[in-house]
């Protein structure tokens, strides 16, 4: 049948490019997410001049506001096992790493209207918390929101992480809000009108040390309690559910066939287009630059576009939380962690559950796209706001992935990049009101997991902010805990 | 399609093509040897299973995957043929040929929207996932696990130069003559780029030769994969193909050249992904490197210096353009103006229509489409490096924003030829030669 080809790898046509532009994405970047151009084997090689064509074509669209997605190594697609050959100093800090910071976003890609005077509700942060955040409070009759993204939807961690979906946890709080995450994923396709390709394939822990072993088989069984079947599997068995995985070294490995993955970038578009149905503002390229308080409250919120008065005010700013909060001179434990991951050539379906090794920090999982998508954390990493990808993961990936399942040597790595962890030091969320700050509400600490847990802690925010019935979630992460008393600790951190 | 010049008997050789014997001659890409043997098929892509073939012939499209002795996804376009190699089509049932799967083309006429597709409809939603789950994807998994790689190749050199074309080796040239040590990281087995296989200009000067040196050293067959910083600096990450398999090839510089040209891009129009659809710079890289007529009544269309060059070489290789037609603004001469609208054939390009600059539509038959418009810059490894990259409204085009030098705005990093918008081969010499002198001064030379 007769198509107009933008993007040959992904078969995209200039009807679903013009239709994207007219659905209001305006620029390349989200253009490319929502389209998906750009996003296969030539990595916008053939297709991304007739984008911008179309893009510049655009009524209200000034040639400056047309800027590439950013490319991302490397420039051709990449045997695994060429990059494991390099061999990596392990004892040495990752430094640097490309694209290098490409700067603000531009003031063309700001809109030129004011932002409102006043709301009742302003979120800082247009990631899945905050926009998950603002839908509930929506649905919940609360429609005078307005959240500030300082770039578009899906550029911080909500649209950099692997997808991953899971109920096995280590403390009885996050297994509670994953399963109910996991429910509320399901609707999420009726409810918000667009896909969320959930793919219940299972996870898969490998315990290769006596330490790790014990604590799977641990919170294996705080997970029966709470209803969530996960096995200990023997090596053996791991390997039927993985064929060709390697067994050496693991000891024993943790599974629970209804964790999964689904795409991240969909629930940031159909949670901001149900809420902005509702009358929430969504305000992207809008950075905030202030916060005015006095008397024990947030008065005003200052951004680059102009200052709202809210009643209050949410933190949902992920690893930029502790630099935005410090602008109302609260002070969050939080530091922020690169953690690099990639994708591969898209293969048919070869693999069920995503695999994890707690000992290394290895994950890896198939998209529903097919693509290879894993990542690995480094010890050595440094706390800084970097989002740059380094050939040292490439090489320390490569070699991880492919002593574990050595028939992906010859696969070949598409893409690569990064994003921040928002690490705390109990490695669980800070929650509710601010001490100090009455109407500053706090949503960040998530520690590489808010994306997965977002959709059942913005529904549990959300009715709390509105009902004003107290709940435990908001005073057990309170920022307040850190000032004393033992910390309850989450030790199934992947990465 | 067709071969100019016969296969020597003593390079002829056999492929395996999903069980049939298909000849071609030793060392020429595979995709061209099936190709020439009447297989217009060689992959199907991979959402609505669109018959393709080859477009760029270099690397940066997907249209002609194949799984070739037992690895998935690899470029037909850049395999070099070796008597018995096993080549298949992937992402098709039964087979490439006849795929029950283009039915979703049909059934999808206006595309198939993703995003809203059966979205919350209970149980179809559930059904859907797991469909799209094998419906998506390429080629299978690799047959076996490859055997050790060899160990990186680690070189330190004051400039590493990234490409081999007009650019980058007149760039080589001038530090050459002034004894700097470089490394230049060629992706092809011969330096020169357009010099050799594209359209020659008129009035291009004559091939260049890089003069033998002490301080230069020229990797050919190095594909450059981006520019990272590290603990000890910036540096190039390539890999080389050679009979040992795959290297890493890691280049620390103090400085940069960044000359690596540009991606052919696809025009906009109704099945412009039809096989026989190809490149200018593929058409050209057929003519001169491979011996090989890409049609006998080809429609020619594009705009920029290269057109009416590449049009003379097909001429002068015996084709007889069916149209030869200019779509910009202001036509070139023996061409006419207007725009493509749609490519017609079932598994080969049989006709083309266009609309005139004066209205009038028409529809073309040929044997082949060519588009020859200058190429997207290659601009990615600039901005590995932070080098600011722009819209220039005028080519329609991203360029990379430079001074007249080819400095960006990152120290040490300069970027000269197509990659700073579609020019000539002359120009974009000039360029690498300006670049080159500005190396110079900053190394203190």
């Amino acid at each position: 049948m007769s198509k107009a080809l933008v993007c040959t790898c992904e078969d995209v046509t200039v009807d679903d490019v013009e239709a994207a532009i007219a659905k209001g994405f305006r620029d390349v970047e989200s253009i490319k997410r929502y389209t998906g151009f750009g996003t296969g084997i030539c990595q916008g090689k053939t297709c991304l001049t007739t984008v911008a064509q179309l893009l510049a074509g655009t009524k209200g669209v000034s040639p400056e506001a047309v800027l590439p997605f950013t490319p991302r190594p490397p420039l051709q697609p990449t045997e695994l096992s060429v990059l494991a050959s390099l061999d990596v100093d392990e004892n040495e800090a990752p430094q640097g790493g490309v694209p290098l910071s490409a700067g603000p976003a531009p003031e063309a890609l700001r809109s030129k209207e004011p932002v409102p005077k006043r709301a009742d509700v302003v979120i800082i942060g247009g990631g899945v918390m905050g926009l998950a955040l603002a839908h509930n409070l929506a649905k919940r009759g609360c429609t005078d929101v307005v959240v500030l993204e300082k770039g578009y939807l899906c550029a911080g961690a909500s649209g950099r992480n692997g997808g991953g979906v899971r109920m096995q946890w280590g403390t009885e709080a996050n297994i509670e809000l994953a399963k109910r995450s996991v429910e509320l994923m399901k609707q999420f396709a009726g409810e918000m009108g667009i896909n969320i390709w959930l793919r219940q394939g299972g996870y898969l822990f490998l315990a290769k040390s006596q330490a790790i072993a014990e604590r799977l088989q641990r919170n294996a069984q705080l997970h029966n309690r709470h209803g969530v079947r996960t096995e200990i599997l023997a090596p053996d068995a791991a390997r039927d559910l993985v064929p060709q995985l390697s067994l050496k070294d693991v000891l024993l490995a943790a599974y629970h066939p209804e964790d999964g993955v689904i795409f991240p970038w969909p629930f940031m578009w159909g949670y901001a287009q149900v809420a902005e149905k509702r009358g929430v503002r969504v305000e992207t390229f809008t950075e905030v630059t202030g916060l005015v308080h006095s008397g024990g409250r947030v008065r005003e919120v200052q951004t680059d576009r102009g200052n709202i008065a809210a009643d209050t005010v949410v933190l949902a700013t992920g690893a930029w939380s502790p630099k935005v909060a410090k602008l109302a001179g609260v002070a969050l434990p939080n530091e922020p962690h690169r953690h690099e991951i990639l994708s591969t050539e898209p293969l048919k379906p070869f693999l069920g559950p995503l695999v994890t090794v707690l000992d290394t920090g290895l994950y890896f999982s198939q998209s529903l796209r097919g693509e290879t998508v894993g990542g690995m954390g480094d010890p050595h990493e440094p706390a800084a706001l970097e989002q740059g990808s380094t050939l040292r993961f490439l090489a320390r990936f490569g070699r991880a992935l492919t002593e574990q399942l050595p028939i992906l040597g010859k696969v070949k790595v598409l893409r690569q990049w990064a994003g921040c962890y928002d690490v705390t030091p109990d490695n669980n969320p800070i929650l509710g009101r601010t001490p100090g700050l009455e109407n500053f509400l706090q949503m960040s600490g998530f520690v590489g997991h808010g994306f997965m847990m977002a959709p059942a802690v913005a529904e549990r925010m959300a009715e709390w902010m509105v009902s004003g019935v107290s709940d435990d979630l908001f005073t057990r992460f309170n920022l307040s805990r850190f000032s004393g008393g033992p910390l309850e600790r989450e030790d199934m951190i992947i990465g | 399609m067709r071969r100019l010049v016969p296969v020597p008997k003593e390079s002829a050789i056999t492929l395996d093509f999903e069980g049939t014997p298909v000849p071609a001659q030793e060392g020429e890409p595979v995709a061209v040897s099936l190709l020439l043997a009447g297989q217009p098929v060689l992959a199907r892509s991979v959402k609505y299973h669109r018959p393709r073939s080859a477009f760029c012939l270099s690397a940066a499209c997907s249209q002609c995957l194949m799984r070739i002795d037992g690895t998935p996804n690899l470029f037909s376009c850049r395999v070099p043929a070796r008597g018995g190699m096993r080549l298949q089509r992937q992402n098709s049932y039964p087979s490439a040929k006849v795929d029950v799967f283009s039915a979703i083309d049909w059934l999808f006429p206006s595309g198939l929207d993703h995003h809203a597709m059966f979205a919350g409809v209970p149980v179809a939603d559930k059904v859907m996932a797991k469909v799209a789950r094998h419906l998506a994807g390429l080629g299978l998994l690799p047959d076996a696990a490859p055997p050790p790689r060899a160990p990186p190749e680690l070189l330190n050199t004051e400039v590493a130069i990234a490409g081999g074309g007009a650019a980058g080796l007149a760039a080589a040239q001038a530090l050459a003559a002034a004894g700097v040590p470089f490394v230049l990281l060629e992706r092809e087995e011969a330096l020169g780029g357009r010099w050799r296989l594209g359209a020659p200009e008129p009035g291009a000067p004559p091939s260049l030769l890089l003069p033998r040196t002490a301080a230069g050293l020229v990797r050919m067959r190095t594909t450059v994969l981006g520019l990272y910083t590290g603990p000890r600096g910036r540096f190039l990450a390539s890999v080389s193909t050679g009979a040992e398999g795959p290297r890493l090839v890691l280049v620390h510089a103090p400085r940069f050249l960044l000359a690596l040209g540009g991606h052919s891009p696809l025009l906009p129009f109704e099945d412009n992904d039809l096989p026989g659809v190809v490149s200018g710079r593929a058409a050209s890289d057929l003519v001169r490197r491979r011996g090989v007529l890409p049609g006998d009544a080809p429609a020619v269309l594009g705009h920029g210096p290269e057109l009416s060059a590449l049009v003379a070489l097909l001429e002068e290789a015996g084709a007889r353009p069916a149209l030869v037609l200019d779509t910009s603004a202001s036509a070139a001469a023996g061409a006419l103006a207007g725009k493509p609208l749609k490519a017609h054939g079932r598994t080969w390009v049989q006709a083309l229509s266009v609309e005139l600059a004066t209205g009038r539509r028409k529809k073309v038959a040929c044997d082949a489409v060519v588009l020859s418009v200058p190429p997207s810059p290659a601009y990615e490894v600039a901005r590995h490096a932070g080098a600011r990259v722009v819209f220039s409204p005028e080519l329609g085009v991203f360029v990379v924003e430079t001074d007249a030098e080819g400095r960006t705005r990152t120290e040490g990093v300069f970027v000269a030829g197509d990659a700073l918008g579609g020019t000539t081969a002359a120009r974009a010499a000039d360029s690498g030669r300006r670049a080159a002198a500005a190396l110079l001064r900053e190394a203190g030379r």
